[in-house]
Order: structure tokens, then C-alpha cells, then sequence
């Protein structure tokens, strides 16, 4: 404790009982325990400081943005020293022509786009807490969002990563270039959930702003329908910017709560967007259209200006405003079916709710068949979590059964650790623990998370320890020659 | 356990129950902003409420400055996906607090002061002490706590008729008399004749905000009473606009009050549906271009700011700012109570009316505009530049 | 293995006969089409090679995925993809596999619109170290369950595992392409925001490929003919034997060090060269990371022994 006030200051670091039990859960509803203490550096050397500090104290570490993940990755386990970002909040550098920055983890994602919209640039990964969350968090858990189906995950808009190693060094992974050399750790540390050190600094892939958007809002009477004209619309060449569909339920819901134009009446609705240059745009819109008749929508009404465009997201972004109305809390599950599999599933998960006596409603990236059931619930009910926790098991496990995985956005954490070993044989985990090893052999690192117990690295086979391993107090001194943010 | 049960705070369960902790608030909360601390952003202050009330935690001296730390600007609830009334919880768990459930940062200086805030000849003589003070040298101490230089000479007021009557408040009416003054002319103009109050009293809004619910009730059953019955009031101060709205949903509020907050209105607010009625701008003047603030009370708690930026437009070209309503950290007496944080978050704010390129700012209230005015900004509030523009076509006094 | 609603995909016969010809121990190192066996330096001699399963495993367009034998040619994956009017992001060349290609790690000449190869992979199965069949990955377009293993096994060239079987993304064909080129300011196309998909520059001419839409493409070529890409041209120009990776701001430096030696891949920051490219530096505590990795993966070195991604690098520090 007196290490990390020595180099970070007083107030930078949290001591106080009632101010650390705020830091024991993140936005999922595990809670752990409160941690024994918090840091707020603002620099990658403080960083780097907090991470020695705990190793040298033989304390594991963890890292926080927002908390506003909903798998339990920045829930404390093991008593680790919490290193939270908020406070590294600044772009360090923007290149528009380059069209990439160098941004601190801390940066929230909707303030990043805010701040290259007048550069006709975003960040396209565009979760649905985007407003919240970090940039950090989002390297985290390669998040997603409606806008990834033609854009990419996380991963694919990250060029490099600066990294505190669990040693205290610290390292760039990938680079300006786009071949840097030796293997991609880049690409193995983004979805890593912290497990293979603290980001410091990320340098962020920048996308130019469509030419042209079209957004269209179309209402069918038959769940079958929806989900054909889905398939349909892929098959037919286009690949949408966002192609969201809700269930008829929701979308009432979400109408009584904001008005936005949705239907009260429908088995189903889906927002499909297309962005481009501007002919292909036209052309794509009115496929979408014809293959929306086709398939019998009653209705398809396309956005005029942008005003209308956003009242249409309108609706679709008030999803959890619309429930909380109905009942106090709600579970967001989170799973990726085939597209083909997604009304058998979608059946199956209303029969479960039904079963646990649940209230459910359903909002699908449909585009890349990543399923989001809502349950609702009120926590206060007696014996109602249980019912929860098991409604979600079997909701997993109808995904995996029908070809699915385990998590398209949220990560596994601490929620699906124990699901790993369903989609994953032994010897795909012991892949994984490895690469885990090579950057954390001793687990300090957001420990517990991910692999399910088990896989330490002393249980796998084989293995020397890694040559010349730096031991912990390392300086940083080569941090800076390589040019680091530091 | 959760259970409906009240605990320490006496906070309604099912109102503390609505939060699941999502996170969506935190980054439309200036304390939050400017510290990156869960315990100084709704969800954690939501989170340490129930640790007191359902969890058994002790209230504690990190309680209660987690508590205290909160500007009481309410962007949270504008923000959050289960409408939680944030507002609500926070001034139940003050009133807790300031009857002696825990430490409580209202010491006895704070509630002989905010029970004085209805002696208008008091308050004037202070007002004037400290304009003074600020000439003769003791304007740093007055900059450190957030506070611009202050008029020492006061218009007077004079009714014009009996169509409305003009709320003139406590503070404001102490050291921003020209705006009021402004407020008369414009509405005269507009055809409509304005009572103004010789004794007006105060609206309760910083004595609630302190927690202090008795004393807030007691201001401004006291102010109802004495307001003409069957016209609209009209407020051109957001923070005592929002007040008075909320004090007519008080359980056993006086009929004197319930009709008070239904005939209440923000000055904008009616301006807006009287634009017909305003002078009309003169063809070939310049539009000088003007940002305007949102005061969280405005649009957060009365959902009104639309209306300022409806009006203004008549006369100026209007700059909406980028940052969503983000509080300006002035928050009543917030700004004397915590000015290192309100200081703080105030650089956010003019940095986002530094991104408008405008040189002038229009605030609807008057908290925001002397925090603003004391970190260098030139402020008006809105009826001040209607006034200008009518009288002279520009925004020269 | 097709991604249908009948349950999670068994393993298939010829992962199995991979993982056997494999075996537990001793050098051995998959072979593509031969094509790329210089890069990473050479292997040791006396090392076994074998030939990954070759053939379309499963073609689901519908579900935007393609899973095929990693010792598919990409010819064939390219053939069999347009006959459903779709393609991958990665280089088709005569005679490289699929495997091949993904354990290369070299993006297409279209990667400014594609994408690097690396995002293409889905899913992988391949054989470890101890001669087992692992999977990476998952079926899906979208997955975040566990470490992205896909990313770290695309460029390791073989080191880390053996690819067996691949799970591709795919995306529509693009409609009718155009080659455009002429003298031109490489930093006034790049902006002039005309959507190429590849766009090469030698340090005097610039080549765009167009494509998509007839009327864009129409609007594209006009903008960029504007500024001197005047000429329409049957394909890119013949490219320098050497590849390189820098910074895409800093292309603009490369006619000082190269002459007339070059093609770069303006927005990209791969370049072609006639001569061999400088060592690139690594730090050493990097260095010590990417080792650290193929110890765990590889104690005893026998996979493609002798062969690296770290081949001729540099360390520093």
C-alpha cells in the first residue's frame, strides 16, 4: 500500500473500506469481493509501477475501464490490486490521413468517434454500451456491436497494443506496419480478458464515415419469415452495416416506453442498414425491400433524413429502458447460433423461460446470428437467481448444441468459465492455457478467469520455463528507448 | 439481503431496487468525469446506499463524503436505461443524514446560512459586503470559491401589471437584479404586465438539495402563500423552476403550493409558445452567435432546455454545445462548498463551449452563470440577450 | 463439419490420419504448394513433411463461412467460391494451399478493402505438438469464447501447430473490376476517398483497382482520372521479389531508400522490393515473449525446426 502511494500519490490510490466494496462486481450480477486496494495511474510507467508493486508483494493484479462488462471479467478474484483506467482518458496522438491514434485505454468509445467525427472518421466497433465503455475494455473482450457484421470485431480495428507485462515490462504488440514480424500476440492478446497483462496504450484502426446510409424498418407477422429474409439478404450478396432483429414482445414494449414507430402487434422486427458508395447503396436498399415483400413483410419503412434513421435506433437502443418498466432487473444472455439455427433456438429459449417461469424477450445481431435473450426478473423474489443461473445453463447449452459458441461479444469470465470445457476438448484448453503461460506463468494476471480451473501452467505437459524471463522490478528504462507511451 | 424493508436512509426499496448497475451514467456524471472513481458516480453512490440500507455497512465518513461529493445534477437519470429516479434517492439520503443518521457535511454555519436565504434585506447587505470586499483586494479568495466579480449598485424593480407574476428568488435577486430587470422588459414588450414581488422569499431548492427537507418545505410553503393566485409564475432561475416544480408532488403539500407548481413556468418555456408576440428582430441586424448551456435543472429535471434554444434563435445564431448537458459543476452552493472539483469540472465545460467558437454563452441559471462567468467566461442569460437584441440590435448592454 | 443444427461437428477421418502421420515426436513440418519454403529460413535437414487434407469440407454462403482442407489449392477455394458469387481475403496464387497461405500470413494484394489475411480465419483444426488434433476458434462469424488461438496460428508458419482444417469468413464477389493508373500524388488519391480496393504506387505511377457498383466505379474512375489516374490497365504491374511491412504515413520515404526498386501498397504499408528489406528490430524483452511462446507450444522445437517468424530479426536493447 505505502509502495503505491509512495509513486502514484494519495490520491491515486483507494484505501477506504466502503469506497474499495464498490469495486467488488462489475455490470453482471457476480459479485465478488471487495479488493484490498485501487489504483488510478494515469500513465503506462504508473501502470507499469502498480504491477511490480503487486508482484513484489506476491499479489495478483487486475484491471478495470468502466465495469460496465457483463461476464465478471473485472470481478475481483484472489485479492488483486484493481488497476483502473478511467483516469487515462487522453488521445495521445491522431493521424487522419494515416487514419489510426494512439489512445490511452481509458478513452470511452463513443467519445473517441465524437472527437474523429469532424474528420469523417470512426471507431467502428460500436457496442451497445459504447457511451460507457473503454477502449480498454473493448481490447478486452474484442467487442462487438450491431456494426461489426461488416466491419469487423475489435481485433480487426486494432493495430497494436502497448502492454504491461505481468513481469512489469512492458511491450508493443503488433505495430504501424501491417506485417510486423514474429507471431501475431497482437491478435492473441485482444479477447484475452486481461489475463496476458494491462493495455496501456492502444493504437486504433480509424474508419472513414460512409459516403451513403440507407435504414430501413421492417415489420413481419411470421418469426419464420424474419429469419428467411435474413438468410435471403446474405445470400443475395449484400452484407449489411447492422442487421438487428427483435421479437414481436420487444418491440411493443419498446413502443409503449419511446414511441419510435415500432409495431405493437408483430411476431418480429428487423432494422437493416446498408452503407457505401452511394449507387451501391440505392441498389442494395432495394433488394432488401424486394426480398422483404417477398417473404410477406406487412411493413418496410425506410428512414428519410437522418433524423428518422436515428428515431429508428431510437427504438432498437431502448430496449433495457422499455423493460425496466416491466420488471427491476434483467439478465443479458449472450450466444452466437447459425444463422440457419436461430427460430429453432429462439423456440427452444422461450420454452426454457417459460419453464423457470421467466419473463423473455429477445434482441439478435441477426446479421451474424449472435443471440441476446432478456430475461427479466425482480432479484428480490426469493429462490428467483437460481432460477436465472439455470435458465442461463440450459440457454448455453441449446447454443452449443445447435452449432453455436459460447459468447459473440460479452466474453466468458467468470460466467461461462465453467461452459468452456463443453465447446473446448482437453487438449483445445491446454492450447489455450499455453499461451496464457508463455506471457503469465505465475497467474497474476486477472486470475480465474477464462480457463476453467485446471489449467495452470504447471499442470501442462512439458514446457521449460521461458529463457531469460525478466524477474520482477525489471526497469522500464528499455520501455522508453522503444519509444513508448510511457 | 434485499428486502422492502426501510433501513438507516428510509429510501424507498423499489426505487433503490431499479438499478442494475449497468454503468450507463458514469459518464454523465461530472464528479465521475473529472475523478474516474466508482464511489463518485451514480452507480456506485446507488451501490453504497444499498450497503448502508440493505447490507448492514456502517454510514460511515466515506459514506458520507460519497454522498456529499454529488452535484445533485440529475444527468444520471436522463442517462439511465431503467429510469431510476437518482434525484430522489439522493435527497432522501441527505435528509437521512442531515437529521443525524450519519456525519453530515451540512455543518451549523450552512444551516443558519440557508435558513436566512428568505431575509432579502439580509441577503443584499451581504451581496454588497462581498462586491465590495471583491474591489478592495479580497477577489482572489472570492475567485477561489468559484465566484465572479458581483454588482455593488442594484436596479430597481418596478411591477408593470398583473398578466404574470416574475419569481425574483433569493440570491438571484440579491446579485442579478439586471437580469430580472431584462425579464420585465422582455415580457412588457411581449404585451404582458409583470408583478414583481416586493418581499419574494425562496424557493426551498438549496435547503432540499442539502437534505434539509423541513426548512425547504417551510421556504416555500411561505413563498406560495404569498403569490397572487390564477397567473402564471414565471422563473427565470432553472434551479428554483425545478424546485418549485417538484414541491407541489410533496405528500400533505399545502393547495397554495400544488397550484403554485402547476402555474409555474420557466421564462423560455412561455416565451416559446409567445414567440408571435416577441418583437421581431430587425431584418439586416447581425446575428451575433451565442452557445447555450442546458443548466442540468433545466434538462434534466424539467426537460425543458429546447425552449431557450427555440427563442434564442429568433434573434441569434445558437451553438448547442457537444457535450450532451454534462453539468457545469456549479450546483448551487456546490461551488463553494467542493471548488476544487467544481473548478475541475467546469474546465470541461468551457472547453465544450470553446469547441462552439462562441464568444458569448446564454445560461438559463443563475448558479451556472456566475460559476461559468468566474472561470472567464462572458455570460448572458437568455432573456438578458433578448433584451439586448431588441434594445440596441446587439448584444452591447 | 457443416455448420447445421445437428449438432456439434465430430472429427473427421483425415484430421485424425494427419494427427497419426504426425506422431508424438520427431522434426516434422507441413508442406503446401511449395511456393513460400524460403521464408522463416530453411528447415532442418532430415525433416519429415507431410501434406494437410485437401478438398471443400463445407460451402455455406448463406452463413457467410467456407471450411476446407488447409491443403486445398486456393485456385480450387477461389473457383468453388465464385460459383456462389463469393470470395476470401486471401492471395490466390497458382500452386499455394489455403494452409499454406494462412500459415504465410501475407494479405492480399486487396487488403486495403479486404482486410489482412489474419481476420479471415475462423476456425482452425490442427495437430499440437504431442500429436493431437486441437481446435482453435469457432464456426461462427462472430465468437469471443476464449483466447483467439486463429490469430496467433496465421504467420507463425507452422512453428506453433499443424493447420489441418479451416474455417474461412467469406464475403459477396465484387462486381466487374477495373484497373486504373497514371502519374499521380499518392496522399491526394489516397484522400480523394474513391473506395479502391488496392492502390499501388512505385514511386512515380499510381495503380487503383475499382470495384463494385458500375455507376461508383463510373464516379471513382472520374475522381481519381482527375488527378492523373487516366489510364485504364489490365492488371497491377509486375511486383518486386521482396516483401516488407512499414507504417503506411511513411511510404512516402521510400524512393530515397529504394530508387525506382519498389511497389508500395499506399493505405497498406506492404511493400514489394527489389532488394531485400533492412532486419526489423525487436526488443529483447519482446523477443523473449514470442520465444517464451513457441516453448510452450513446442518444448522440443520439432515442429518446421530450423523455420521462424522471427527469422532475421534483429534484437535490440
Amino acid at each position: 500500500m505505502a509502495d503505491l502511494v509512495a509513486e502514484l500519490g494519495e490520491g491515486a490510490v483507494l484505501t477506504e473500506p466502503a469506497a474499495l466494496r464498490l469495486y467488488g462486481h462489475d455490470a453482471s450480477t457476480i459479485r465478488g469481493d471487495a479488493p484490498p486496494v485501487v489504483c488510478l495511474p494515469r500513465t503506462s510507467r504508473q501502470v507499469a509501477t502498480c504491477v511490480r508493486v503487486a508482484v513484489a508483494h506476491g499479489r495478483p493484479f487486475m484491471a478495470r475501464g468502466a465495469g460496465t462488462g457483463l461476464a465478471g471479467g473485472a470481478v475481483p478474484t484472489g485479492d488483486p490490486v484493481v488497476i483502473v483506467t478511467t483516469r487515462m482518458d487522453r488521445v495521445l496522438h491522431l493521424d487522419v490521413p494515416g487514419r489510426r491514434a494512439w489512445v490511452q485505454p481509458g478513452v470511452l468509445n463513443l467519445d473517441l468517434d465524437r472527437r474523429l467525427a469532424p474528420h469523417g472518421l470512426q471507431f467502428a466497433p460500436d457496442p451497445s454500451s459504447q457511451q460507457a465503455c473503454t477502449i480498454g475494455g473493448n481490447v478486452a473482450n474484442n467487442s462487438g456491436g450491431p456494426h461489426c457484421l461488416a466491419l469487423g470485431v475489435t481485433s480487426a480495428h486494432v493495430l497494436a497494443v502497448e502492454v504491461v507485462l505481468p513481469d512489469g515490462e512492458v511491450v508493443v504488440l503488433g505495430g504501424d506496419g501491417p506485417e510486423p514480424p514474429g507471431y501475431d500476440l497482437r491478435g492473441a492478446f485482444v479477447g484475452s480478458e486481461g489475463t496476458l497483462g494491462v493495455a496501456t496504450a492502444v493504437l486504433v484502426r480509424l474508419t472513414p464515415l460512409p459516403p451513403a446510409v440507407e435504414t430501413m424498418l421492417v415489420t413481419f407477422d411470421d418469426l419464420d419469415r424474419a429469419a428467411a429474409t435474413v438468410s435471403a439478404i446474405i445470400a443475395a450478396g449484400i452484407v449489411p452495416a447492422a442487421l438487428e432483429m427483435m421479437d414481436g414482445g420487444l418491440a411493443a414494449v419498446v413502443e409503449d416506453f419511446c414511441g419510435a414507430g415500432y409495431p405493437r402487434d408483430a411476431a418480429a422486427v428487423l432494422l437493416v442498414e446498408v452503407d457505401g458508395p452511394p449507387h451501391q447503396v440505392a441498389a442494395d436498399a432495394a433488394v432488401v425491400e424486394a426480398i422483404a415483400r417477398a417473404e410477406q413483410a406487412r411493413a418496410v419503412r425506410g428512414a428519410a433524413d437522418d433524423a428518422e434513421r436515428a428515431a429508428l435506433w431510437k427504438g432498437r437502443k431502448s430496449a433495457f429502458g422499455a423493460i425496466a418498466r416491466i420488471r427491476p432487473d434483467y439478465y443479458l444472455h449472450d450466444t452466437v447460433v447459425p444463422r440457419a439455427a436461430l427460430v429453432d433456438v429462439l423456440r427452444q429459449v422461450r420454452a426454457i423461460a417459460e419453464d423457470c417461469d421467466l419473463l423473455v424477450f429477445n434482441v439478435f445481431h441477426a446479421g451474424d446470428g449472435n443471440l441476446h435473450p432478456l430475461l427479466l426478473f425482480d432479484a428480490r423474489e426469493p429462490g428467483v437467481m437460481d432460477r436465472v443461473h439455470s435458465a442461463g445453463r440450459r440457454i448455453v447449452e441449446v447454443s452449443l448444441a445447435a452449432g453455436g459458441v459460447l459468447s459473440g461479444e460479452h466474453g466468458i469470465g467468470l460466467e461461462k468459465r465453467g461452459f468452456m470445457a463443453d465447446m473446448f476438448g482437453p487438449a483445445d484448453l491446454e492450447a489455450q492455457a499455453r499461451l496464457r503461460c508463455a506471457f503469465d506463468p505465475e497467474g497474476r494476471s486477472n486470475p480465474d478467469k477464462v480457463l476453467p480451473g485446471g489449467s495452470r501452467c504447471g499442470d501442462l505437459a512439458g514446457g521449460p520455463a521461458s529463457p531469460g524471463s525478466a524477474g520482477p522490478g525489471a526497469g522500464a528504462g528499455d520501455a522508453a528507448e522503444a519509444g513508448l507511451w510511457v | 439481503m434485499q428486502d422492502a424493508r426501510r433501513g438507516p436512509l428510509g429510501l424507498d426499496g423499489d426505487t433503490l431496487a431499479g438499478c442494475v448497475q449497468c454503468g450507463l451514467c458514469l459518464p454523465h456524471c461530472p464528479t465521475f468525469r473529472v475523478s474516474g472513481e466508482e464511489a463518485r458516480s451514480p452507480r456506485g453512490r446507488i451501490d453504497a446506499m444499498r450497503d448502508v440500507e440493505w447490507r448492514g455497512a456502517p454510514v460511515g465518513a466515506g459514506f458520507a463524503e460519497a454522498i456529499d461529493s454529488c452535484v445533485g445534477c440529475r444527468g444520471c437519470e436522463t442517462a439511465c436505461p431503467s429510469g431510476v429516479h437518482f434525484g430522489e434517492l439522493l435527497e432522501g439520503t441527505r435528509h437521512a443524514l442531515a437529521a443525524g443518521a450519519g456525519p453530515s457535511p451540512v455543518g451549523p454555519l450552512q444551516r443558519w446560512g440557508l435558513a436566512r436565504l428568505d431575509r432579502p434585506r439580509l441577503l443584499r447587505a451581504g451581496a454588497l459586503a462581498l462586491a465590495v470586499a471583491q474591489r478592495v483586494g479580497m477577489g482572489g479568495v472570492t475567485r477561489r470559491r468559484n465566484l465572479p466579480l458581483l454588482p455593488v449598485r442594484r436596479e430597481p424593480l418596478r411591477s408593470t401589471g398583473d398578466d404574470v407574476v416574475l419569481l425574483t428568488g433569493c440570491v438571484m435577486d440579491a446579485v442579478q437584479r439586471d437580469v430580472h430587470a431584462a425579464a420585465v422588459r422582455v415580457l412588457t414588450a411581449a404585451g404582458f404586465g409583470v408583478r414583481v414581488q416586493p418581499r419574494p422569499g425562496c424557493c426551498g431548492a438549496l435547503a432540499a438539495h442539502a437534505g434539509l427537507s423541513g426548512l425547504a418545505a417551510r421556504q416555500v410553503d411561505a413563498l406560495a402563500a404569498g403569490l397572487p393566485a390564477g397567473v402564471p409564475v414565471l422563473v427565470d432561475s432553472a434551479g428554483c423552476g425545478a424546485a418549485v416544480l417538484e414541491a407541489g408532488r410533496r405528500p400533505g403539500a399545502p393547495a397554495a403550493v400544488v397550484s403554485l407548481s402547476e402555474r409555474a413556468v420557466d421564462i423560455s418555456t412561455f416565451l416559446a409558445r409567445e414567440l408571435r408576440r416577441l418583437p421581431a428582430p430587425s431584418p439586416d441586424a447581425a446575428r451575433p452567435v451565442v452557445a447555450v448551456q442546458d443548466p442540468c435543472h433545466l434538462r434534466h429535471v424539467q426537460h425543458a432546455h429546447e425552449c431557450v434554444h427555440e427563442v434564442l434563435a429568433r434573434y441569434v445564431e445558437v451553438r448547442a454545445l457537444d457535450d450532451e448537458g454534462l453539468c457545469c459543476g456549479a450546483g448551487g452552493s456546490y461551488s463553494l462548498r467542493h471548488p476544487g472539483e467544481a473548478a475541475a469540472i467546469r474546465e470541461r465545460k468551457l472547453a465544450a463551449i470553446g469547441r462552439t467558437g462562441a464568444p458569448v454563452v446564454a445560461s438559463a441559471n443563475p448558479g451556472c452563470a456566475l460559476h461559468l462567468a468566474a472561470g472567464g467566461a462572458t455570460v448572458l442569460h437568455p432573456v438578458q440577450v433578448i433584451d439586448r437584441m431588441c434594445r440596441t440590435g446587439s448584444l452591447a448592454p | 463439419m457443416g455448420v447445421s443444427a445437428a449438432g456439434r461437428p465430430a472429427p473427421f477421418a483425415a484430421m485424425d490420419a494427419l494427427a497419426l502421420e504426425v506422431g508424438p515426436t520427431g522434426p516434422v513440418a507441413a508442406v503446401g504448394g511449395g511456393t513460400r519454403g524460403d521464408l522463416g529460413g530453411a528447415l532442418d535437414a532430415g525433416t519429415r513433411t507431410v501434406g494437410a487434407p485437401q478438398g471443400i469440407l463445407a460451402l455455406c454462403p448463406e452463413e457467410l463461412v467456407v471450411t476446407v482442407g488447409a491443403g486445398t489449392p486456393t485456385t480450387e477455394l477461389e473457383a468453388a467460391l465464385a460459383e456462389v458469387g463469393q470470395m476470401v481475403a486471401l492471395p490466390v496464387a497458382e500452386g499455394s494451399t489455403v494452409g499454406g497461405t494462412l500459415a504465410a500470413g501475407h494479405s492480399s494484394l486487396h487488403a486495403l478493402a479486404l482486410g489482412p489475411a489474419r481476420d479471415a480465419l475462423l476456425q482452425a483444426r490442427a495437430v499440437d505438438a504431442w500429436g493431437r488434433v486441437v481446435t482453435a476458434g469457432g464456426p461462427t462469424v462472430k465468437n469471443v469464447s476464449g483466447f483467439d488461438l486463429c490469430r496467433l496460428l496465421v504467420g507463425s508458419l507452422g512453428t506453433l501447430a499443424l493447420l489441418g482444417e479451416v474455417t474461412l469468413r467469406t464475403r459477396p464477389r465484387w462486381r466487374a473490376g477495373v484497373w486504373v493508373a497514371g502519374v499521380a500524388d499518392p496522399a491526394g488519391v489516397l484522400a480523394a476517398g474513391a473506395g479502391p480496393t488496392a492502390l499501388l504506387w512505385d514511386g512515380e505511377r499510381v495503380w487503383a483497382h475499382l470495384a463494385g457498383h458500375t455507376d461508383d466505379v463510373a464516379a471513382a474512375a472520374a475522381r481519381l482520372a482527375a488527378l492523373g489516374c487516366d489510364a485504364v490497365v489490365d492488371g497491377p504491374p509486375p511486383l518486386p521479389p521482396h516483401r516488407g511491412s512499414v507504417a503506411p504515413s511513411t511510404v512516402g520515404e521510400l524512393p530515397a531508400g529504394h530508387g525506382g526498386g519498389f511497389v508500395a501498397e499506399l493505405g497498406v504499408g506492404t511493400v514489394h522490393t527489389q532488394r531485400a528489406p533492412e532486419a526489423p528490430a525487436m526488443p529483447r524483452r519482446l523477443h523473449e515473449l514470442h520465444c517464451s511462446v513457441k516453448a510452450r507450444f513446442d518444448p522440443d522445437g520439432r515442429l518446421a525446426p530450423g523455420r521462424s517468424p522471427l527469422h532475421g530479426v534483429r534484437v535490440t536493447g
